[in-house]
């Protein structure tokens, strides 16, 4: 059996942890976004429908 | 917003690519498709921008659940080639940021539904997600080799839910195309079970074909392939829709058994390239696909 030791860490890769931030924040913001629309939408589309 | 990946002493967020590939995209599509015919071959009119958010929260649902059932089952997906590539047994999302993902989107799914839509619908997609997430994939999957059929009743769901959505009320019409979509399931999956039978061997998950053997799971495919035509036709003489229909169930289906006997009558032996059991798989999946859309063209355009 051998003696298997675990891998160094990967060094933080400071590039790569900007870009998936600044990724993330641009999605979130889109669906945020998206979301505050759809809401709205849905708001108008019951007042218009009866019930 | 959770965290995941450790490198070194700091964590890398999650890249959006892994949570979109937890929803498993591929069985969304599915899913939304079943909904919107659904919803599309109810009575009445639906303003667009509800039945647009209807299906959207169908669709969150539908993709909460994957996402759960990819956190539970991160350990077995490991030992499975055909799921080892996923986003958490490869190690490129942490298990926390999985489930936060998942019950969060549950929760905003069923809320969008009740927004948009009524309770009733509200109340079935919850049922649904549950019904996925905890009886077919925490309790039936591991246990016992039925786990797909009864199962099957999860993703019988989206089209009933689509109905609701528009009208309120359940129908006769949405039960018969929840009761196709679950006598569908077994042939459907038991095809996909017969050629990736060592793999789910490996992660000792007690499907037909590792439990029961292979004659077994042959025959029983054969037997579900036959009521499912009966179900997929019966809508048609019941009355619930016309000859578009109805001849479109009646074709597709005959394929669909035509496929499942020479699968059910086959005996292989080791490196068997299952040709006909991928075929039948691929057959099922453009066989629901064209079985509901010809549900809404009939209501559209009746012959």
């Amino acid at each position: 059996m051998t003696d298997q030791t675990p891998p160094d860490p990967q060094p933080l890769d400071e590039a790569e942890y900007r870009r998936r931030q600044r990724s993330r924040a641009n999605l979130m913001g889109w669906l945020l976004g998206g979301l505050a629309f759809l809401f709205f939408f849905i708001t108008i589309a019951r007042m218009v429908v009866p019930k | 917003m959770a965290q995941s990946l450790t490198h070194g002493e700091t964590a890398l967020p999650a890249d959006w690519r892994d949570l979109f590939a937890l929803t498993k995209p591929r069985v969304m599509s599915l899913v939304v498709f079943t909904a919107l015919c659904g919803l599309l071959a109810a009575p009445g009119s639906v303003h667009p921008v509800l039945a647009f958010s209807s299906i959207l929260a169908i669709a969150l649902g539908a993709g909460a659940s994957g996402a759960l059932n990819q956190w539970y089952e991160a350990g077995l997906d490991a030992k499975m080639k055909r799921t080892a590539g996923r986003p958490l047994p490869a190690g490129r999302l942490d298990p926390q940021t999985a489930l936060q993902f998942g019950v969060g989107l549950a929760a905003f799914s069923v809320f969008l539904m009740l927004f948009a839509a009524n309770w009733q619908a509200a109340v079935l997609l919850t049922v649904s997600i549950l019904f996925y997430v905890f009886v077919y994939t925490m309790w039936l999957k591991p246990r016992t080799p039925q786990n797909i059929v009864i199962g099957g009743a999860a993703g019988a769901f989206p089209p009933l839910i689509g109905w609701v959505a528009a009208t309120g009320s359940v129908a006769p019409l949405p039960i018969l195309l929840f009761l196709l979509i679950f006598l569908w399931t077994p042939p459907h999956f038991w095809a996909l079970a017969l050629f990736v039978r060592s793999d789910y061997a490996a992660a000792g998950i007690p499907m037909m074909p590792v439990v029961a053997g292979e004659t077994s799971t042959r025959r029983q495919i054969l037997f579900y392939a036959l009521i499912m035509a009966a179900g997929a036709i019966a809508p048609w003489p019941l009355g619930y829709t016309g000859a578009l229909y109805g001849w479109t169930a009646v074709v597709m289906s005959a394929i669909f058994v035509a496929l499942s006997i020479q699968v059910g009558m086959r005996k292989t032996g080791e490196g068997d390239p299952m040709q006909p059991e991928k075929r039948l798989f691929a057959y099922s999946i453009a066989y629901l696909f064209i079985l509901f859309g010809a549900v809404v063209a009939d209501h559209w355009f009746p012959l």
